[in-house]
């Protein structure tokens, strides 16, 4: 009974359970399976259907992890070994890690804090660094190259998701998610400042590498980018880290932009938890949708749509919420 | 790697890479920039010509079938011209009605096959499953039509293998509406997609004075403003009986080489659409031959529709001499050209294929672009190794 009591204590459970490891992994294998689901409708197909047929195979995606687990995974013998095989432990880690800066509920979070969402935001930016050594540590110019398509990607998304960001915190004069999700009780952010919403949801995805700025891992031009030479369960641990930091994100963006928990029906910590978690699983669905819409940019492309739009549009954003401000809109709940 | 002072990576792409098909490409990049593109060709060769000096006239009618396996019908129809020229026959109306039938409902899936790959290569995984997945009424058609999905094997010396089953004509039109509405789905999602246009659009250029001083054919031709097209050139089977346009388009790039398949396709269904409706009563095979087979046979020939080959014809033995022919096929231009020494196998069989002319232009049309234009254009061109190679 201790246990489970301590199962529930916050610092344990949200790192751990929900939103953390558990529910991301959960997440993970549905998604995965949703996304080729999704692609599958769209292209008239059936899609995964044989694993568990009366769910349409829903569980697919853990025959996949088997079969992972047990392939063998290859280290090149030019590679930097220890480079190669700790990157992805280190660029899953730091995916799913900004997790324990997300309250799920006015009263339920691991650790308050008065800048919560620089904390997640500074966090996120430190998967990337992984993806770019790990182009480099596996010694193959595909991955090189899609290791350095990487870090020209995120000099140029990184700017402007922050000043989104950033916007929607002056809006709400806090950087606390809790006050900031406290705040949309009434409007949310994304009524307020949809130039900031839509700008960030582009470069969320973008950031997460999701059609049509799937770049760095590019299958037609360069293989799998930085992943080329994974295999095995530690390429299921590099392929899940982008859908995890994308759950991680959308996380954030539901408490700035789609009310966070809010409206909610009972002052209860799960169920403000469930509905915040519904919000962020349908923007990573709306990001599994976009495979079966659009093909890819050209790297030179997405770094203009970064520098030449997004970078602008976030400047503006952050003078429509301080014009918001000063126009009086009160949104503090104190 | 890159060692000191070296400004440029050389990437081999291919042949195990996941968009180089049967080939190497070699590229030398500086940054993100193409320097050079060598396209290394020859990783399927079939030496198709010299394996014909050593088999009879009726078995080569397979063997040129296999190396551009979707667009089958113009190696089929190109090879057994070249023979009927020496052969001195003319195959009946009907047979030529067929010819172009299949010809064009190869022409249509053929496209469709190279739209789909292009798809797929600039990372549109939907324009390739619809593509390949449209492919299937056609295929299904020309089952219909000849009994198999791709080698067909139809066109024989002075005529065809089969009559048009009862009840096509509709089934066809069925099959070419469903294709116009399928159209409008294409363009709305593929064709007019900004992310699809900002990739195609203004991207591996090939001008006009290039295109024909490279003697490149087919739809990358007409592509550039060149109205050529050796069904207008040099009408062969029942195309100058029937109307068509030629398709061009001005603007020379990835885009328009993409539209002018995608015209040509609807072109095609044109002319399919007219071939039903005009196609002439009549035998499907030249009466000399008719005349070989066993009265009894021929009989249930003609009920069945179908040519049972007499086997005298496993020794067709043709008159000395040389002769050319070149058909229109999906991708380009395919001539062949026979010398018969009036022995069993030629004496020499040279085949061109149009992926062969059109691979010239990896090199010429990749210079200074983004390694993320090299499948962009791949796809665009329609290239397919095992074609070029033989």
């Amino acid at each position: 009974m201790d246990i489970l009591k301590l199962l529930f204590e916050p610092y344990i459970f949200i790192p751990l359970v929900f939103p953390g490891l558990v529910a991301a992994f959960l997440l993970l294998l549905i998604i995965i399976w949703l996304e080729r689901k999704i692609a599958a409708k769209v292209q008239l197909r059936y899609g995964p259907l044989y694993v568990f047929k009366p769910l349409g195979g829903v569980i697919q995606t853990i025959a996949d992890l088997l079969r992972y687990l047990f392939q063998e995974p290859i280290v090149p013998r030019e590679a930097d070994k220890l480079a190669f095989l700790m990157t992805p432990v280190f660029l899953f880690g730091l995916a799913y890690l900004p997790v324990v800066a997300v309250p799920i509920s006015p009263t339920y979070y691991a650790f308050r804090s008065d800048v919560s969402l620089l904390i997640v935001m500074a966090l996120t930016t430190l998967a990337p660094i992984f993806t770019v050594l790990m182009g480099w540590s596996s010694n193959n110019k595909f991955s090189l190259i899609g290791g350095v398509r990487e870090g020209y990607l995120v000099i140029s998304y990184e700017i402007p998701m922050f000043l989104s960001a950033i916007s929607m915190a002056i809006l709400y004069k806090s950087l606390d998610l809790v006050e900031i999700a406290e705040a949309q009780k009434g409007l949310w952010g994304v009524i307020l400042n949809p130039l900031a919403a839509i700008n960030m949801l582009l470069l969320m995805y973008m950031s997460t590498s999701k059609f049509p700025f799937e770049i760095p891992e590019a299958e037609s031009e360069i293989v799998a980018g930085p992943y080329t030479e994974y295999s095995g369960i530690i390429y299921g641990l590099v392929m899940g880290a982008s859908y995890v930091k994308l759950y991680v994100l959308s996380l954030v963006y539901s408490i700035l932009f789609l009310g966070g928990w809010n409206p909610l029906p009972i002052n209860d910590p799960m169920v403000a938890g469930a509905m915040l978690f519904v919000k962020a699983f349908l923007l990573v669905a709306l990001g599994a949708f976009l495979r079966a819409v659009y093909p890819r940019f050209r790297i030179d492309q997405a770094i203009s749509i970064g520098w030449k739009i997004a970078f602008p549009l976030s400047l503006i954003s952050v003078v429509i919420s301080l014009l918001l401000i000063m126009g009086g809109v009160s949104l503090v709940v104190k | 790697m890159i060692s000191s002072g070296e400004r440029e990576l050389e990437l081999l792409i291919g042949p195990q890479h996941p968009a180089s098909g049967h080939m190497r490409l070699v590229a030398k990049v500086d940054g993100d920039v193409v320097v050079e593109l060598r396209p290394n060709i020859g990783y399927v060769h079939r030496s198709v010509e010299k394996l014909a000096e050593v088999k009879k006239y009726l078995q080569i009618i397979p063997l040129v079938e296999r190396p551009s396996l979707a667009d089958t019908t113009a190696n089929n129809l190109a090879y057994v011209m070249a023979l009927e020229k020496l052969l001195g026959i003319e195959p009946p109306e009907r047979a030529k009605y067929l010819r172009t039938l299949l010809a064009e409902i190869n022409r249509i899936h053929s496209h469709l096959y190279g739209l789909g790959i292009h798809g797929v290569m600039i990372g549109s995984s939907t324009a390739y499953m619809w593509c390949f997945g449209d492919r299937e009424p056609f295929l299904e058609l020309a089952q219909e039509l000849t009994g198999a999905r791709l080698t067909y094997s139809y066109i024989i010396p002075g005529g065809v293998r089969r009559d048009l089953p009862a009840g096509l004509g509709e089934r066809a039109e069925r099959v070419l509406r469903y294709m116009e509405n399928r159209m409008r789905d294409y363009f709305n999602l593929y064709f007019n997609n900004p992310v699809v246009r900002a990739r195609l659009e203004g991207v591996g250029v090939l001008s006009r004075h290039d295109a024909i001083n490279l003697g490149i054919t087919g739809p990358n031709l007409r592509a550039s403003g060149v109205a050529y097209d050796v069904r207008r050139a040099e009408p062969y089977a029942a195309y100058p009986e029937l109307e068509f346009d030629i398709v061009t388009e001005e603007a020379g790039d990835s885009f328009a080489r993409v539209m002018v398949r995608v015209r040509e396709i609807v072109e095609s269904m044109r002319i399919i659409r007219q071939v039903i409706r005009k196609i002439p009563e009549g035998p499907i095979l030249h009466e000399s031959y008719e005349k070989l087979i066993p009265p009894k046979l021929r009989e249930s020939m003609k009920q069945r529709g179908m040519v049972k080959f007499p086997s005298v014809f496993a020794n067709l033995r043709v008159p000395p001499g040389e002769a050319i022919s070149r058909v229109e096929g999906g991708r380009g231009e395919v001539v062949f050209h026979i010398v018969s020494d009036g022995k069993l196998s030629p004496y020499r069989m040279r085949m061109v294929t149009p992926s062969f002319r059109n691979v010239i232009l990896f090199e010429h049309l990749t210079r200074g672009v983004r390694v993320a234009d090299i499948p962009a254009i791949y796809g665009s061109l329609d290239y397919f190794p095992p074609e070029a190679d033989r």
